[in-house]
């Protein structure tokens, strides 16, 4: 435990230094005891606030350090030494260092008082509100004729004296860990988003909207029309500023202009109560210190590329490879984005290799479907690729081929068929031709690149990810999403590239409609400034933004205002809303891709009992089925929303040896957690769930009937295996998870961000799921990371080409 | 009658000193009330040698020439400002000027308590034994929300807490006489 003790007066010869020097001699080994003076602190004055300077700084730094803290004082005419009282003021003027502090008071006079008067003014001052220390009740050491309790050591002689102030430290290091309850945690949690609140101005109330994301005012915004110009630029500009770089309320006001400065400031406070933090909280952080308002860190480099995933790593590797500077800047602290979480295999067709292994069952009925397909059904620009594919299918299937059939255009078509939807307004979606092909067709140069930066793929398994309908992913031998990070990291900080982590980025710089860098605020709050030939957006998309997915949504028909995810925390949508500020198109931003079965508060899919769809029984909050179990994931998502997104996925004993996710100790740790339920009877489950016994006995027992006859008469599930029989029974609760935005910036094949007018906005690219128009109106399991290693090679590629070598 | 007006803190601005620089005129009929400041006074830190700075030397001379003393305080912290305190100090360690000397106390804050906590603080300093002055018993004066009780010309335009001011000023008067005897 750390405790601070402060000397409490400036005299030379004063027997409270004696008392404190003794005090932390004799408890050195309960706790770490550091003494400071105040004599160097400068007399209080409110009109020349020195808070931010020495010797003041560095004593309130370790008040804010320490665990409790000790103060001795003593007597000046019935009160506390004018240095002491100083030192207090200073420390509740511009920062309050004390603010929730636990305080013990000792004191000593040279007269038999003991400081008691003191002592008594002291705990009320500590009261103050702007000091609002946590003081010690009771426990009252007043060491009083103090010039003759000491022996030549510095040792109190009074044994009796000394036992009593053990007891009182002791009470007090007790009472730290009271008050440490007692600390209302500051951290606040703003719910997102933009709120609008008035501000004062010269003439009248002025429009100001206040943008938060969870953890911090992003942006404030002052509508000033109507504003005549003047001293109130400067604050209308400089306050924002403040209150942005400092995280605070506790700003300054621009020197003749009071009123509209505070104006701002209790604007800014009306909207974060709107946001549901209490704004006295940040009323008492400390000001924005002159560094962090002032001086940007500035940079010059060839490319800039904000984000640090796995399209913008590669995008920075393809940069770095043609001998040009990169910087990435990433918002959290450390690079990987939804990469990293991903299991590895990207899709890309690679017949040499996949020939190699045998076709399964089933396999040549999909193709034999493509066949059987009406021509009108396939859009014109696709329909010469779709007869060029029926070609190589039919010779497939004549020469009676036993092995594992794939081609590119075989990707390029099952992309563009799983990728076509129609939503709630009956607008169709399907991949832009050009974006599908370029993907299709460099997918494998993508693996083959991959390879020469160091990612090892395992040759011996060519395998489907969850939704991706064929077999051709290529898997990383180990660490899975993380093997692609690593190496892409690697190469990037072994050949000269710089990646600024902790750094959103909050503008695009733009001058004479050119992109010419960005400005992102580093985790000390300080602006970073990057100058570069050229931008490339590879940001993610906005999966863990829910109120950007209500605000787009035209696909589903309800979303949650607590929908989990599986993205990163960290993909929020920003790329999206930096190329919008300079003009950016989107695209196809209504659709979003779920995923059904995932965890209903962490959105991951490894909890619970996890089977395959074939075992798949799906109750819903009432016990009845509501869906064929084997139907695609939008589907299946869309089922879960109409029945209150909340379902229970069901299963016996036998079902659960079927789970590939978990072992016996992972699921009875979860029985005891209470999230996933088990029972020996069905109607055990049932009541634990809530649901009606009989309802749910009738909905297994017709469910089993289906599995006995292989077809189901209600919802036409064909794909069966086992019966729910033997007990125990097992329910794992389930609800729908954001897993893929669709949608996003405009983009050419190139991966020029385009504008409204659909004309490239020069020096700006992206590439990954920032921008849209690739998967439309669902994405196939494997080829996000086609999509970002292919894209964010082009992306590099082409910023060097067009902006270095001009 | 003459009286010193002390601005309890070393603020430049304060509307404490504008209290007294009311006073000051308003009273001018009744007494000349001079003005002291606290902002240049050294700071205390009770040197082994009892000698009083310059500055202190001369404010003594003045109170011990005048009839009374008025405190004007403002509240930080529920008590005296440390420059009016550290002023306290050096009168009690060095010169010691207030000794039975009349003192009125007033004090002005932008709050509603108008500085109640600080003047019972204040009140208990001025009665230990080294300063022992006589404070006017019975009184207080709290000028609550100051801020909005002067006008541009520095009027107290509060009309009651002006006729309560006359009235608190009458008494110090009668106090100062009577104790002279």
């Amino acid at each position: 435990m750390k405790i601070l003790g402060i000397i409490g007066t400036n005299s030379e010869n004063s027997p409270t230094r004696l008392l404190m020097q003794f005090i932390k001699k004799q408890y050195d080994e309960k706790a770490e005891i550091e003494l400071v003076e105040i004599k160097d602190v400068p007399m209080f004055n409110e009109s020349k606030d020195l808070s931010d300077k020495e010797p003041f700084i560095s004593i309130r730094k370790k008040i804010e350090a320490a665990d409790g803290i000790i103060i001795g004082t003593s007597e000046h005419n019935r009160s506390i030494p004018s240095s002491l009282n100083s030192f207090l003021e200073w420390s509740s003027f511009s920062v309050h260092p004390f603010d929730g502090k636990p305080v013990m008071l000792v004191g000593t006079s040279i007269t038999r008082q003991g400081s008691a008067s003191a002592q008594l003014h002291l705990r009320q001052i500590l009261d103050a509100p702007g000091v609002n220390a946590i003081v010690l009740p009771g426990n009252e050491f007043l060491l009083g004729d103090a010039k003759h309790a000491f022996d030549n050591d510095g040792n109190i002689e009074a044994q009796r004296t000394v036992d009593f102030l053990g007891t009182c430290f002791n009470n007090f290091l007790r009472f730290v860990k009271v008050a440490d309850v007692l600390q209302t945690p500051d951290e606040v949690r703003f719910e997102p988003g933009d709120y609008k609140v008035t501000t004062k101005g010269h003439n009248g109330e002025l429009p100001m909207v206040v943008s938060f994301s969870e953890d911090r005012i992003e942006d404030i915004e002052i509508d000033t029309t109507g504003e005549t110009q003047g001293i109130a630029d400067t604050v209308f500009e400089r306050i924002p500023q403040a209150i942005i770089a400092g995280q605070t309320l506790n700003i300054d006001a621009v020197s003749g202009a009071s009123v509209t400065s505070n104006g701002v400031v209790d604007g800014v406070a009306q909207a974060v109560k709107l946001a549901g933090v209490d704004p006295n909280i940040l009323k008492k952080r400390p000001k924005p210190s002159a560094d962090t308002v002032t001086t940007p860190l500035e940079y010059k480099t060839d490319v800039v590329v904000v984000g640090g995933g796995g399209a913008g790593l590669t995008a920075a590797v393809n940069v770095l490879q043609a001998g040009k500077q990169v910087m990435v800047v990433e918002k959290f602290p450390a690079v990987g984005g939804n990469t990293i979480r991903t299991g590895g295999p990207m899709n890309a067709a690679d017949p040499k290799w996949q020939n190699t292994f045998a076709a399964l069952p089933g396999e040549k009925e999909t193709l034999e479907e493509i066949l059987n397909m009406d021509e009108a059904e396939i859009d014109a620009e696709y329909l010469a690729d779709f007869q060029e594919l029926k070609k190589q299918i039919k010779a497939y299937i004549d020469s009676d081929g036993k092995y594992l059939f794939d081609s590119a255009l075989w990707h390029r078509i099952q992309t563009y068929l799983g990728g076509k939807r129609t939503d709630l307004k009956g607008n169709e979606i399907h991949g832009q031709y050009d974006l599908v092909k370029v993907l299709t067709d460099h997918a494998l140069e993508s693996v083959k690149w991959l390879e020469s930066i160091g990612v090892e793929f395992d040759p011996d398994e060519v395998s489907m990810p969850v939704g991706a309908k064929w077999r051709r992913g290529h898997k990383p031998l180990k660490n899975q999403g993380y093997a692609y990070i690593s190496a892409l990291q690697d190469f990037v900080n072994q050949n000269g590239g710089k990646i600024l982590t902790d750094t959103p980025v909050k503008h695009i710089l733009f001058e004479n409609n050119k992109v010419t860098g960005i400005v992102g605020l580093n985790a000390d709050n300080r602006k970073v400034i990057i100058h570069a030939k050229a931008v490339i957006l590879a940001s993610g998309g906005f999966g863990a933004n829910t109120k950007m997915v209500q605000k787009y949504n035209t696909y589903w028909s309800k979303v949650d205002d607590n929908l989990a995810t599986s993205n990163s925390p960290a993909i929020t949508g920003d790329g999206i809303r930096l190329g919008q500020s300079v003009g950016a198109d989107l695209v196809g931003m209504g659709f979003t891709q779920m995923m059904p079965v995932s965890d209903p508060e962490t959105g991951e899919l490894f909890t619970g009992l996890q089977v395959p769809p074939a075992n798949f029984v799906m109750v819903n909050q009432q016990g009845k089925r509501f869906v064929d179990e084997y139907e695609s994931r939008d589907v299946l998502t869309q089922a879960a929303i109409d029945n209150g997104s909340l379902f229970y996925l069901i299963a016996d004993d036998e079902i659960k040896k079927t789970a590939y996710n978990t072992t016996q100790e992972s699921i009875d740790e979860q029985v005891k957690a209470g999230t996933l339920y088990r029972a020996d009877t069905l109607a055990d489950l049932a009541k634990q769930l809530d649901i009606k016994p009989a309802v749910f006995e009738e909905t297994i027992a017709k469910y089993n009937s289906y599995v006995d006859a292989g077809k189901d008469a209600e919802f036409g599930k064909e794909v069966f295996d086992l019966k729910v029989q033997k007990a125990p029974f097992y329910a794992t609760p389930r609800k729908p998870a954001m897993h893929h935005t669709m949608g996003g910036l405009k983009i050419d094949t190139k991966t020029h961000v385009l504008d409204t007018d659909g004309v490239i906005i020069e020096n700006l690219y992206a590439a990954g799921e920032v921008a849209g128009g690739i998967h439309a109106g669902n994405r196939l399991g494997g080829n996000s990371l086609s999509d970002i290693f292919t894209y964010g090679r082009i992306a590099g590629k082409t910023a060097v080409k067009e902006t270095c070598e001009k | 009658m003459k009286l010193i007006g002390i601005v309890g803190t070393n603020a430049d601005k304060s509307t404490n000193r504008t209290l007294l620089q009311y006073m000051q005129e308003h009273f001018a009929d009744q007494a000349k009330i001079e003005i002291c400041e606290v902002k240049d006074i050294p700071v205390f830190n009770k040197p082994s040698e009892r000698v009083a700075p310059e500055q202190i030397r001369q404010l003594t001379d003045k109170i011990t020439a005048a009839d009374g003393v008025i405190i004007s305080t403002p509240e930080y912290d529920h008590t005296i400002p440390a420059p009016l305190s550290n002023l306290l100090e050096w009168l009690a360690y060095t010169t010691q000027p207030l000794q039975n000397k009349p003192v009125m106390i007033t004090g002005a804050s932008y709050g509603v308590l108008g500085t109640s906590r600080a003047q019972t603080h204040l009140r208990q300093i001025l009665n230990a034994p080294e300063l022992k002055a006589l404070v006017l018993p019975g009184k207080e004066y709290l000028l609550g929300h100051s801020l909005q009780a002067f006008n541009d010309k520095n009027v107290l335009v509060d009309t009651d807490k002006a006729q309560e001011l006359d009235e608190y000023f009458a008494n110090f008067v009668d106090f100062i006489n009577k104790v002279k005897g």
